[in-house]
């Protein structure tokens, strides 16, 4: 972000750089279930971007002093492969990674029943394999996934999607080109059934109206994600039940 | 009519389990199976861990000897506490009664009885239900189709000793695998009266 100079045109006859509509979503793949070892585990495409996740939990939780006695503590991980961006990226936390594990962390435990498991630990991790703008939001996506597929009781799936400024229009899910030379990004994170917010955070400058509108749209955009999270999590016991017909 | 369910479902009808209510209406907190039945609703957990309530039977593993007892392992995010006169040594496995869950959730078992030698297998505690059957009508088929001793604990361990031990572990693998679908009685039985 920071809305560098380019020569790229970032929109032309309507259509965006890599030829989608200003409301159009990059094609998405969720599977849920992927890792053996992991009590639950999600793998996401979302456009070129590939995260994978991986859920433990309710375990024990160590060191036993950050253990609370009333609920379990959320642990939750973002780590961008060295592999994942054009140079290679320094491994290990940074500024950045830390920030996102944080923001994500509160948001995951808004949704879940944290109190019904005393003195355990739930953990998430999930590392970026391939980061193409929106690796957040692909990451919390991921993380909900996980999570409902170890078995933790959840208020709701939580889902994320960003909308942003691009060369004076308000699009849906900016890809890369768009993240370097557009003029805001807004990425938030939302519970499909409620409407809450969970995650907000914004880059760049928008007014007032642009920001309602890109608010509205990267909502829209989040029920749209939200119908392929609860498809991946049905398909994986729908395959083995169409066999022999689920009872 | 059943359903493959995700956490944040809205449910019709009461349920009596798995559930939270916001605002008058029951939604789901698990990925599960919901059966709306004719009365009361039914919502089973298609995963998720152990957790210990008063008489289950489990089997544990003794994990440490303390003064006056032990410290069990059984597959919870819990260990569970034994109070026994009887000698063990760790590694031990156990056949237990879980006494009493308290508040803080510390767990306590009793009426404790050696398993000698026999192997373990684990399964996801929430297939439990479907690799015992009804009126343990699974386990028993597998018994006798096997002439293995098993025992099934409801934390998803299961002692196995003598007979034809892989067939069963097989046939159990093939249960847990294909636990959320119809006529699995019939198939397991098949599949046993088949590799014999």
């Amino acid at each position: 972000m920071g809305g560098a100079k380019t020569d790229i045109k970032l929109i032309s006859k309507g259509k965006r750089i890599d030829g989608r509509g200003f409301e159009e979503l990059r094609p998405i793949k969720i599977e849920a279930g992927v890792l053996k070892r992991a009590d639950g585990s999600c793998y996401l495409e979302w456009g070129k971007n590939k995260v994978l996740a991986a859920a433990y939990g309710p375990r024990e939780c160590f060191p036993k002093h950050t253990q609370n006695s009333y609920r379990a503590k959320l642990t939750y991980r973002y780590n961008m492969a060295p592999f994942s961006t054009d140079d290679r990226k320094r491994p290990g936390p940074d500024r950045r990674s830390t920030e996102i594990s944080k923001v994500s962390r509160e948001a995951l435990e808004k949704v879940v029943f944290l109190e019904y498991f005393p003195r355990t630990a739930i953990e998430v991790y999930v590392e970026v394999l391939q980061a193409d703008a929106g690796t957040r939001c692909a990451a919390l996506t991921a993380a909900s996934v996980a999570l409902a597929d170890a078995g933790i009781p959840m208020r709701d799936l939580i889902v994320a999607c960003a909308a942003g400024k691009v060369d004076d229009e308000i699009v849906l899910d900016l890809c890369q080109e768009e993240d370097n030379y557009g003029s805001a990004d807004l990425p938030i994170a939302i519970s499909p059934r409620t409407g809450q917010i969970h995650l907000m955070q914004m880059d760049g400058t928008l007014t007032r109206k642009e920001f309602s509108t890109a608010f509205e749209m990267a909502q829209k955009g989040c029920l749209k994600v939200n119908e392929l999270q609860k498809k991946a999590l049905k398909d994986k016991y729908e395959k083995i039940g169409e066999e022999y017909g689920t009872e | 009519m059943k359903q493959i369910v995700v956490p944040g479902d809205k449910l019709e009808g009461k349920v009596d389990s798995y559930v939270f209510t916001d605002a008058g209406n029951t939604y789901s907190m698990v990925l599960g199976v919901f059966d709306k039945g004719d009365g009361v609703g039914k919502l089973d957990p298609l995963t998720g861990k152990y957790f210990p309530q008063v008489d289950d039977f489990v089997v544990g593993v003794i994990s440490e000897i303390k003064k006056g007892g032990y410290v069990v392992d059984i597959n919870s995010p819990y260990d569970a506490f034994l109070m026994s006169r009887r000698i063990y040594d760790e590694k031990d496995i156990i056949l237990a009664r879980v006494n009493n869950v308290s508040e803080v959730r510390s767990v306590s078992l009793t009426y404790d009885k050696k398993l000698f030698d026999g192997e373990i297998m684990e399964v996801s505690p929430v297939k439990v239900p479907r690799v015992i059957g009804k009126k343990n009508s699974m386990v028993d088929m597998i018994k006798e189709k096997t002439k293995a001793e098993i025992v099934v604990g409801q934390n998803g361990r299961i002692w196995l000793k003598g007979g034809d031990i892989s067939k069963a572990r097989e046939a159990i693998d093939k249960i847990e695998k294909e636990a959320h679908t119809d006529g699995l009685t019939e198939r397991i039985n098949e599949f046993l009266n088949k590799v014999i």
